[in-house]
């Protein structure tokens, strides 16, 4: 008599794949990437050596995968923009594809009546952007660059080359061709360095000194940065499976809402492969931007080479090249118009800075942009992502406050609302 | 003794709480027609789907064909032909196409003879001119023959049929039984599950009787038989005869059913009856002997050869569905 | 085995002498008996045909009505008065959602529950098919009904657009244009992405047809998922679980409309498949080998 028991734990071993399966999936999920991390160590440089060999950097073309990431914390929209049809439609291959069902079009929207919808429109097209992920190729060879965003089933093209540059929507099927006048941009060109060279030695003679060298001027420029912001060269790590150094700027300014903002530079070219900002006391940053693939071999030419196709509509603009002259003259009436700023009388019309550095506030007076400006569903919009205040509307994400006050004035910053609602009453 | 083509140790199939096998104890002798009787719900398609590797057991372990199952499902079931509860095809494939399907199933069955497999097997339950028409379109008793022959694409060393007769005429009855009788004679051990009585009885050489759950018993047709044997005396002194009786060692105080007792004849005598066998081993002279010797008026005495169905419902406490 | 034997029946002797004399029936062997069992089932046809009426819908709609309004509808609709060739692509768009995952839910919930629904499960196993190798025939015959699924969209799609509307040169959504050949290579490889995008949600389906007997209960359970999943990855809430959804990269076929041609997608989407595909095939494997087959 042999009799045992056959069942429980035979039926366990055959449950061993299915036990083992997901469970190796996920080592490797966790894996992969450590081991991708591990053991990045260049050599140390101090943060003036670290930007001095970013600022050398020679490379002449790349291609690779850009990816940009927004997590400002904006308050909860999807009921909202769920309600006005198509959702964030162009947030490239971050939904499910719901948004494609039945009539639905993923940018612009089903409501059709007139301007408030439009409008709501370009507000969610801007949350789109502060949420979420944007994919984008990018394509540089010597003079010819392209900037590829990748949506989904549509695609957004930035074209740039001695010729000018193109712009194309597949959404909108329309193509904007911007011409410069290369000769007066030539004239120009030798112009400005004409009287770069005039102005330098001009200065020179007036200093009898030369004018300090390009190393000089960073390390003054570190310095001056270093009253406000420290600046340090962090963990050498990986982006885009390259070894990049991290160079750190940590505001030392206790009320701003930034906590630090880092560039990786790629190890080898110079070249700055991410950054990334994040808010004071949060983790993951609040928007970053990064390869996530890079090549610095010259990309096919085809790749640059746009004719726009047979349908679309163009639009031609050529842009106008200021001889120096102009632009002096402009410059003069900058700073008229800079010093007209200080006059009581005109102060409403402009923006106004307050404080300076990372806590500095900016002013928008009023009628520029408030709530008047919206209305319908927009203003819904507003409303929801605005929260009541005493003296008006805040709108608080993780990295910038923007303030609304009664009067219709607008204050914005990388700082607390109390900060903003300080600088409204104060003027300060 | 012969080999085995199956044997079962203590096989014990629990659903849940509910155990629907318990612990058999089974032996299937090689060459041997096995009928396999139980009423409806006592076990016996679990223990077939257990032998067969399609149920796991829960305790206790099962040889078919001297190799353990179900580990050894893959070598082993190429050598049995099987019906398991009923056919059953898809329907939108014509019989033939089902055939042919299962036919693909066996890695073991050569792709170059499958056509004519199929076709001679078609043939051999009389199928062959429905091959080409949907199961869907099939009586009951066709699909019965289109298992068989299923059952019967390979030539196999052990043939498992779970009522093969069900839904067949009495014409496809006696079919089957030729069958059956003709594998038997070829050598093929046939496992024969039935509820219908009759149909174990003229075919088979070996029976074992399930009843919920349990086997309660196993042998050659006349071992069952001969247990079932009864002693009946007719007599007006049913007192007497029954200590005679008790005295020779027939059983007394089993089941009411199988001990001694007394029926009121008509015309006044008692109907003694005793069950025959068990430990005292008595000749029938010897028993009207010690009954004369003793005094007993004996009016009538009979050895009734039990019948298998009465054994069967002396053990199952059920009776048996009896063949048209 | 001669025929001669087989005339014996299945009588006496050793039965292995005449099953090792002929070359036995491979996986292949059953795959194709599977295919053909597939394939022959009026059911089959009526799930391609019903997604080959979704772009010829599409062809007459647009026909009749003489274009839709620019800007509405989905993607690519409003080229089709244009380019023919577009009728296709629009119709695996519209597909994509709901209609191919109703139809692979149909097969792929079907592919052992209906086996067992109609009791040939058992046989099957008797036969001995074996319960691995059945698992992977069924599979198998799953993915082959994918890609029967796309092709039937595609094709249909392309033929209807290029007899009711001026075909040419096809303008991807880079801006650039492409020329025919080109074109129709650039469809059969979203083809190929659409197949392979469904090859997460057979695994599904058929780890889903060895949890029951019943069917429609597999058919519908998979089809809910794929809705569900679609859902989920369109809720910003639950973005961190986007990646990991099966439907994820389902739209992102348009990633072989651009110029040059963005192959991360389709390797992100391969990859992701194949997780799905090792999960539910191991839970498959799992359930179906120790199921107790008692239909």
């Amino acid at each position: 008599m042999r009799a045992r028991d056959t069942g429980a734990s035979h039926r366990l071993t055959r449950w061993i794949p299915a036990i083992v399966a997901p469970i190796a999936i996920g080592v490797g999920v966790v894996l992969v990437p450590l081991q991708a991390n591990a053991a990045v160590d260049l050599p140390d440089l101090t943060p003036a050596e670290l930007l001095e060999f970013a600022a050398s950097s020679d490379v002449e073309s790349l291609s690779g995968t850009i990816e940009q990431r927004s997590e400002l914390g904006l308050p909860d929209l999807s009921g909202l923009t769920g309600a006005m049809g198509g959702g964030g439609g162009s947030g490239g291959g971050t939904g499910g594809g719901t948004e494609d069902f039945g009539d639905g079009d993923g940018d612009s929207g089903s409501g059709s009546d007139g301007d408030a919808a439009a409008s709501a429109t370009d507000l969610d097209d801007l949350i789109s952007l502060a949420t979420g992920t944007h994919t984008a190729k990018v394509y540089l060879d010597g003079s010819n660059a392209r900037l590829q965003v990748l949506d989904r089933l549509a695609e957004r093209n930035v074209y740039l080359s001695d010729e000018g540059a193109w712009i194309y929507d597949s959404a909108e099927k329309a193509a904007t061709h911007l011409t410069v006048d290369q000769a007066a941009l030539d004239a120009l060109e030798a112009e400005a360095q004409a009287h770069h060279d005039e102005a330098r030695e001009r200065l020179e003679a007036e200093l009898g000194a030369p004018l300090p060298t390009p190393e000089q001027l960073l390390d003054e420029a570190l310095a001056k940065l270093d009253q406000t912001t420290d600046v340090s060269v962090g963990t050498d790590g990986r982006v885009a499976g390259r070894e990049v150094y991290e160079l750190v700027l940590e505001p030392r300014d206790a009320d701003t809402l930034v906590g630090e903002i880092t560039v990786a530079i790629d190890g080898d070219t110079g070249v700055a492969l991410a950054a990334s900002v994040t808010a004071r006391g949060a983790d993951e940053p609040a928007f970053s931007v990064a390869f996530t693939d890079v090549s610095f071999e010259a990309p096919d030419a085809a790749v640059f080479a746009f004719t726009p196709p047979e349908g679309t509509e163009v639009t031609e603009h050529a842009v106008p090249i200021p001889t120096v002259e102009e632009l002096e003259q402009w410059k003069a009436q900058a700073e008229a118009e800079s010093q007209a700023e200080a006059a009581p009388g005109d102060e409403a019309a402009r923006p106004v800075v307050h404080g300076e550095g990372w806590s500095a506030v900016v002013e928008l007076p009023a009628a520029g942009v408030g709530g008047a400006g919206f209305d319908g569903e927009a203003a819904a919009m507003l409303g929801a992502l605005t929260e009541r205040v005493d003296g008006g509307r805040i709108l608080s994400t993780s990295l910038v406050t923007v303030l609304i006050t009664d009067d219709g004035r607008v204050f914005a910053g990388a700082v607390t609302a109390d900060r903003l609602l300080d600088a409204a009453a104060t003027g300060r | 003794m012969p080999d085995l083509a199956i044997e079962t140790h203590g096989l014990t199939k629990r659903f849940r709480s509910q155990v629907a096998v318990d612990g058999l104890d089974l032996a299937v002798p090689e060459g041997s027609v096995f009928g396999f009787l139980g009423p409806n719900g006592s076990g016996k398609t679990t223990t077939i789907r257990m032998l067969l590797g399609l149920v796991a057991a829960t305790a206790g372990d099962a040889r078919v064909l001297g190799a353990d199952m179900p580990h050894h499902v893959d070598s082993v079931l190429p050598r049995v032909g099987a019906l398991v509860e009923g056919p059953a095809f898809s329907p939108y494939l014509s019989g033939e196409a089902n055939l042919r399907r299962f036919d693909a199933a066996d890695r073991h069955a050569p792709r170059g003879t499958r056509s004519d497999r199929v076709a001679l097997a078609l043939e051999r339950v009389g199928l062959s001119h429905a091959a080409k028409k949907k199961v869907g379109a099939y009586s009951l008793g066709m699909k019965q023959r289109l298992g068989l022959a299923n059952a019967l694409l390979m030539r196999r060393e052990l043939l498992v049929l779970d009522e093969p007769t069900n839904g067949l005429d009495p014409q496809g009855t006696r079919e089957v039984r030729s069958l059956i009788r003709s594998l038997a004679d070829g050598g093929t051990t046939v496992f024969v599950s039935s509820h219908l009585l009759a149909e174990v009885e003229q075919v088979c050489t070996h029976a074992a009787v399930m009843s919920v759950g349990r086997l309660v018993a196993q042998g050659t047709l006349d071992e069952l038989r001969g247990s079932g044997s009864r002693v009946l005396v007719r007599t007006p002194d049913p007192g007497r005869a029954r200590a005679v009786l008790a005295e020779l060692g027939l059983p007394i105080g089993e089941t009411a059913a199988g001990g001694i007792r007394s029926v009121m004849d008509a015309s006044g005598d008692e109907l003694v009856t005793a069950r025959l066998g068990g430990s005292a081993d008595a000749a029938p002279e010897a028993i009207v002997a010690a009954l004369v010797n003793a005094g007993v008026r004996v009016r009538g005495f009979e050895i009734e050869r039990a019948s298998l169905e009465q054994r069967f419902v002396d053990l199952t406490g059920e009776g048996f569905d009896v063949v048209a | 085995m001669s025929s001669r034997e087989a005339n014996d029946g299945p009588v006496g002797v050793d039965a292995r002498v005449g099953r090792s004399g002929g070359a036995g029936g491979g996986t292949l062997s059953l795959l194709g008996s599977e295919l053909l069992t597939l394939f022959r089932r009026r059911r089959t046809w009526a799930l391609l045909g019903a997604l080959a009426l979704i772009p010829i819908l599409i062809a007459l709609a647009v026909r009749l009505s003489g274009g839709p309004p620019t800007g509405r509808g989905p993607a690519f609709l409003d080229q089709i008065t244009n380019n023919g060739f577009f009728v296709g692509v629009t119709a695996i768009l519209v597909a994509i959602p709901l209609f191919l995952p109703l139809t692979i839910g149909v097969v792929a919930g079907d592919a052992i529950a209906g086996e067992a629904s109609h009791g040939t499960l058992r046989y099957l196993l008797i036969a001995p098919a074996g319960r691995i190798r059945l698992l992977l025939v069924k599979y198998a015959a799953a993915a082959v009904f994918c890609v029967a699924a796309t092709l039937t969209v595609v094709v249909v799609g392309t033929l209807i657009g290029w007899a009711l509307f001026p075909i040419g040169p096809v303008t991807l959504l880079s801006g650039a244009t492409v020329g025919v050949g080109d074109a129709l290579l650039r469809f059969l490889a979203i083809a190929a992405y659409v197949t392979v995008s469904l090859l997460g949600l057979s695994a599904i389906g058929l780890f889903l047809s060895t949890l029951t007997t019943v069917p429609v209960g597999a058919m519908a359970a998979t089809a809910i998922l794929a809705v569900v999943s679609q859902i989920v990855g369109a809720l910003p809430q639950l973005e961190w679980l986007h990646p990991w959804l099966f439907t994820h990269y389902w739209l992102g076929f348009g990633d072989l409309m651009r110029d040059p041609i963005v192959w991360d997608t389709f390797g992100d989407n391969a990859l992701l498949q194949a997780g799905y595909l090792v999960v539910f095939g191991a839970l498959a494997v799992g359930r179906f080998l120790t199921k107790d087959v008692l239909s």
